[in-house]
């Protein structure tokens, strides 16, 4: 059986807490996260494309330095490692797609998958996420990280019955 | 003394990868990388991301109060989370459904990919398929994406409140919040309880 070695969520937050008080002392900026998939994603399909991402005017400020110069895709790198580091000392490192028990995994690829791109779409929408608008306008007690923080939740419970086989 | 520091390029880069390590780190050990937690608030079974989070502001905001009325921290100079009102409700609104749908959001993504989780990868992949999609989308978006400009607003300045008084707010809004979770799944954890108990009773009885 999987024993549970998860730290409360309260001792979580302090330390994620300490961690954005860091970053805006030693760096000035939060912290971030939907940026950096901007800049990969970018990186990536200027590749592949080189002509047509020319033209998308929006990832030109994106692509204005190779990742691995860009701070945010610097940082979510470090955010795998340190991840990596936490469940290799707590345990709990399993390959799997983690999905409830009453959903094939080819769904639960798929929902992982629609979920992300309205994720990504949407974070571009607000200039940021959870990281970067939530904690981090939340923190400097900025008017966007509140609103965000109250339209995410809202639409969450207003439309969590819809989604609930997802989760049980 | 004054921070943030000017750091060098390359400095400033180490410090984006310890503060990265860090985040990332007690995001999982949170067990923020688990989508089951990450979406147990809406269905009020597990409370840990609001846990997590409104503790993480309140620290963070502290320290930045502590700091910036030090002189310790030049706050102008520190990169504020622009205001742009209604593309962050609706961005925002969005947002929460696909979360609800992915069970993640962008960092604890990376966090649940980092633990073995395949699903995290896939949400990974539609995360920077969708900012690609955005920015496809721009130019028929970018006179929505503009609207609601209100600059680096923050809440004491658009409240007209002093920052300590304001902070003190979100300590009891949230230490009511918390009070009032810790009560919900003491009682869940509880009736859990008795409802095994009875079951066992049942067993019992019947053997």
């Amino acid at each position: 059986m999987h024993k549970n070695t998860f730290w409360s969520p309260y001792l979580s937050g302090i330390g994620i807490g300490l961690t954005l008080l860091a970053s805006f002392v030693l760096a000035g900026q939060g912290l971030g996260a939907s940026r950096a998939f901007t800049v990969a994603a970018g990186t990536a399909l200027q590749g592949v494309l080189p002509a047509y991402t020319s033209t998308l005017v929006y990832l030109s400020k994106y692509l204005a330095l190779s990742p691995f110069r860009d701070w945010t895709f610097v940082e979510v790198t470090g955010l795998f490692f340190g991840a990596l580091a936490g469940v290799l000392i707590g345990g709990g490192f399993k390959i799997h797609v983690d999905r409830s028990a009453s959903m094939p995994a080819g769904v639960r690829l798929l929902s992982a998958f629609g979920g992300g791109i309205i994720l990504g779409w949407a974070s571009r929408l607000a200039r940021g996420c959870t990281s970067g608008v939530a904690l981090t306008g939340g923190a400097q007690l900025a008017l966007s990280g509140w609103v965000f923080i109250l339209a995410m939740f809202a639409s969450g419970f207003l439309f969590a019955s819809l989604f609930r086989r997802f989760w049980s | 003394m004054s921070t943030p520091f000017a750091l060098s390029d390359a400095a400033n880069l180490f410090a984006a990868i310890i503060v990265g390590l860090f985040f990332g780190f007690f995001l999982e050990r949170g067990g923020l990388g688990n989508p089951h937690r990450l979406t147990g608030v809406f269905y009020l079974t597990d409370f840990s991301v609001p846990k997590a989070m409104f503790t993480a502001i309140l620290v963070a905001a502290t320290g930045l109060c502590l700091l910036s009325d030090m002189k310790l921290l030049d706050m102008s100079r520190v990169w504020i989370i622009p205001t742009f009102f209604w593309p962050q409700l609706v961005g925002g609104g969005i947002f929460g459904l696909g979360y609800l749908i992915s069970g993640y959001c962008p960092g604890t993504a990376v966090a649940g990919f980092a633990s073995g989780r395949l699903d995290a990868l896939v949400t990974m992949f539609g995360i920077g398929g969708g900012t690609l999609l955005f920015s496809i989308c721009f130019p028929s978006l970018e006179g929505f994406y503009k609207t609601g400009d209100m600059g680096t607003v923050t809440l004491p300045e658009w409240t007209g409140m002093n920052h300590w008084v304001l902070l003190g707010l979100l300590y009891v809004l949230a230490g009511i919040m918390f009070f009032l979770m810790e009560r919900y799944e003491r009682r869940t954890v509880r009736s859990l309880a008795d409802v095994k108990k009875t079951a066992d009773q049942a067993m019992h009885a019947a053997t």
